[in-house]
């Protein structure tokens, strides 16, 4: 394994990719109405599209990253082929469909779809998973205190499964076995209000509930309180692991899903811009996973149910399911890596990059 | 010949025909299933993914495994994980086809004497996890670690059987009844060395990569060795008789002649246990302890007394060159395993050299017990005594090495 220090890639972070996403995003965007465009995605999306834009402006062309970086994979983890890509999942926030109902209260509206796919959780170890709509953790729904929530299930996988929020719903839509799980071929729809505000979760709740969470049925769930906070840059961390060889104990640890997706190309964030993170841990067989930020620290909001910070610190532990917000700002250009202390987690793929420009 | 001729007008099929036709039926099937699969729907099953590591070289810095497929399909090493860390690893090819061999290199700072852990872990997911107990370098055939080795086999083969021999004056002026009590005690000693072998081969074949079948090998050298040392047996006996040479009373073969086989089959066992133990220690299982070598040496030197316990009896004393034969047929093929063992051990070869040995020794253990008189024989007080202090002796002095 090549030394911690020293091995980052000198070129500037991909612009390529940053490209691609921002026509994919475009293109989203129109597809969909002009009302609910104002009211949902392009307001959410903001940060994520500006950021972006400057990324291409700035124009990195496509950094060589062939010479070596932190993490000991050999190879490249082929994100068309998964249908999915680390680096957008950090900021792929999903305001839903957006429209009022007659009282005037927003409503989202969201289909999940529980595929079974086989995902690249390394490169070349493929793991056989179930997921939400393609893609391992599911979409990260994003919601103001208050709204209504109406996630329609479509089950198309070979399982029953269920989505269970993390959050207030009365007990017919709580999407356990007997209360909104449903059958192969079957659809459900959770219909609830999004509070209280803070960093949640959704994950299945079907039956062995360690299988039917490991295989990667989980996803964020943000409430944004309806003060608003301040602007800043946001991106979703969801600490997981895959136990590939199925013997109760997990071969790879990743931050959204692919070992080393983010110190073999670091996420490039922005020299005085405040950062905010939603960390979410839904690792299984281990009872703790946690993040700790290099040469800086940060304000933690725990479940990120509040407005004022609980502590200012660079280590955070978590159990399953617990989740933080965090807070943070560079202020000097470079590359800073960020990784689990749970440190056996980092020879195992949970180990990332900030690359601060 | 009425009937064969009537037997062959009748079938009208040519005699090399006869002997054809079922293999080319046999072709035609093979070839039928291959290209259609008939049970293919019996085994939609996901792959079974196996992988034997058949050689581990330790470098400085640097760890290299010779690894083959040993399952029934094709696996693909996609990740390898040293002491549970994922490392950049260099694979000859990662795709193996059935029974394929690759070699893999990772670089990793190893550390002499402790334990090291590698998992291979494939496309679908699976770990191949792979032990070194003790890393240590390995050595390289050079002249000097090829002097260690042959030193190595001198120490725990050749001296101590040599020095075994030096009982044969003793033995000459020993009466019949303890003459007996010392084949009884030889056949115990070999008894327990034909036990150490087989469970040593089976461990081996245990072993080898699983398609290759370490069992059958083992099998294979242990009746092939029967075998071969019966029609040399037969051989020896044959050319004596037409020199009507005088016999050891009551044995199939004279006394030198028993003695030679019995140095045959102690030496096919210490060219296993050469190879077990150059093996261990290039592979760093075993640290190389002088308490180690000693107890090799103190099991063995009883090996040179098996071998000249027949001669006692014989009347006339076998030539000094003699000796020095039976000695080197006892002990020197030890060197050779050790080098073998050292620097180009593979368990499924392993295998069947302990194979061979095992069927040596039971074939001179029957060899001795044929021509054992009744009334000294193993039945006897004394020959049953024998028998035990054998076993008994190799016991104690095997714990030496354990």
């Amino acid at each position: 394994m090549g030394s911690i220090e020293g091995n980052f890639p000198t070129q500037q972070s991909s612009g390529r990719v940053g490209r691609r996403r921002f026509l994919r995003r475009m293109g989203a965007t129109s597809a969909l109405g002009g009302a609910a465009l104002l009211g949902g995605h392009e307001v959410l999306h903001g940060s994520g599209l500006i950021t972006h834009a400057q990324a291409q402006e700035s124009g990195g062309g496509q950094g060589d990253h062939g010479d070596g970086h932190l993490g000991g994979t050999v190879g490249e983890v082929d994100n068309e082929r998964n249908g999915f890509d680390p680096h957008e999942i950090l900021t792929d926030f999903d305001g839903g469909e957006v429209s009022k109902d007659s009282s005037g209260r927003t409503v989202r509206e969201y289909e999940f779809v529980t595929i079974d796919k086989e995902i690249e959780v390394a490169p070349g170890v493929f793991f056989p998973a179930w997921t939400y709509n393609g893609r391992v953790p599911g979409p990260t729904i994003r919601a103001t205190e208050g709204d209504r929530l109406r996630v329609r299930l479509v089950n198309a996988s070979e399982h029953p499964h269920t989505i269970h929020f993390h959050g207030f719903h009365s007990a017919s839509v709580d999407g356990i076995p007997g209360a909104g799980e449903s059958l192969p071929g079957e659809s459900f729809t959770y219909d609830f209000i999004a509070e209280p505000f803070g960093t949640h979760l959704y994950h299945c709740h079907s039956l062995p509930l360690v299988q039917h969470i490991h295989r990667g049925l989980y996803g964020a769930f943000i409430v944004d309180p309806k003060q608003g906070r301040p602007d800043a840059h946001e991106m979703v961390m969801v600490m997981n692991g895959f136990d590939t060889n199925f013997d109760g104990g997990n071969e790879v640890y990743a931050l959204n899903t692919v070992a080393f997706a983010y110190s073999k190309k670091p996420i490039e964030i922005n020299a005085g811009e405040l950062q905010r993170a939603h960390v979410i841990n839904v690792t299984e067989f281990d009872p703790i996973n946690s993040i700790h930020i290099h040469a800086n620290f940060f304000n933690l909001f725990r479940t990120g149910t509040s407005l004022e910070p609980d502590e200012f610190t660079d280590t955070i532990s978590m159990g399953q399911a617990e989740r933080h917000m965090i807070e943070f700002t560079y202020d000097q250009p470079g590359n800073f890596i960020f990784h689990a202390h749970v440190t056996e987690f980092i020879d195992l793929g949970w180990l990332s990059a900030f690359e601060v420009v | 010949m009425a009937a064969a001729t009537a037997t062959s007008r009748r079938s009208r099929i040519p005699g090399w025909l006869g002997w054809l036709l079922p293999v080319v039926a046999i072709a035609a099937l093979v070839s039928l299933f291959l290209m259609f699969n008939p049970i293919g729907s019996l085994r939609e099953l996901p792959p079974v993914e196996a992988v034997a590591v058949e050689r581990t070289v330790l470098d400085v810095d640097e760890i290299t495994l010779e690894v083959r497929n040993d399952g029934p399909d094709p696996v693909t090493i996609a990740q390898l994980l040293v002491n549970e860390a994922y490392s950049s690893f260099v694979i000859s090819d990662p795709k193996l086809d059935r029974l394929e061999s690759a070699t893999l290199r990772v670089s990793y700072p190893w550390e002499e004497g402790l334990p090291l852990g590698i998992a291979m872990v494939t496309s679908t997911g699976v770990t191949v996890e792979h032990e070194i107990e003790v890393a240590a370098l390995t050595p390289e055939a050079d002249g000097s670690t090829i002097a260690v080795y042959a030193l190595l086999g001198i120490y725990i083969g050749v001296i101590p059987v040599a020095i075994g021999l030096f009982w044969y004056p003793s033995l000459r002026r020993a009466s019949k009844r303890w003459i007996g009590f010392f084949l009884a005690f030889t056949v115990g000693l070999l008894g327990f060395l034909l036990i150490d072998t087989v469970a040593e081969g089976f461990e081996l074949a245990g072993r080898t990569a699983a398609a290759l079948d370490g069992l059958s090998l083992f099998a294979l050298g242990a009746v092939g060795a029967v075998a071969a040392l019966a029609a040399f047996e037969q051989l020896l006996e044959r050319r004596r008789d037409s020199r009507s040479v005088e016999r050891t009373e009551g044995s199939p073969v004279s006394g030198l002649v028993l003695a030679y086989l019995i140095a045959t089959g102690i030496g096919l066992h210490n060219l296993g246990e050469g190879l077990a133990v150059g093996a261990a220690l290039a592979g760093g299982e075993i640290a190389l302890g002088t308490f180690l070598i000693l107890g090799f040496a103190i099991h063995n030197t009883t090996e040179g007394l098996a071998i000249v316990a027949p001669l006692g009896s014989d009347a006339r004393r076998p030539s000094l060159w003699h000796f020095a034969a039976l000695g080197a047929v006892a002990g020197a093929p030890t060197i050779i395993g050790a080098w073998g063992g050292g620097f180009a051990f593979a368990p499924a070869w392993a295998a069947l050299a302990f194979g061979v040995a095992a069927g040596a020794i039971a074939q001179v253990v029957w060899q001795i017990v044929r021509g054992m008189s009744r009334e000294h024989g193993l039945s006897s007080g004394l020959g049953a005594l024998g028998l035990m202090a054998g076993l008994l002796f190799m016991y104690i002095t095997g714990l030496l090495t354990a």
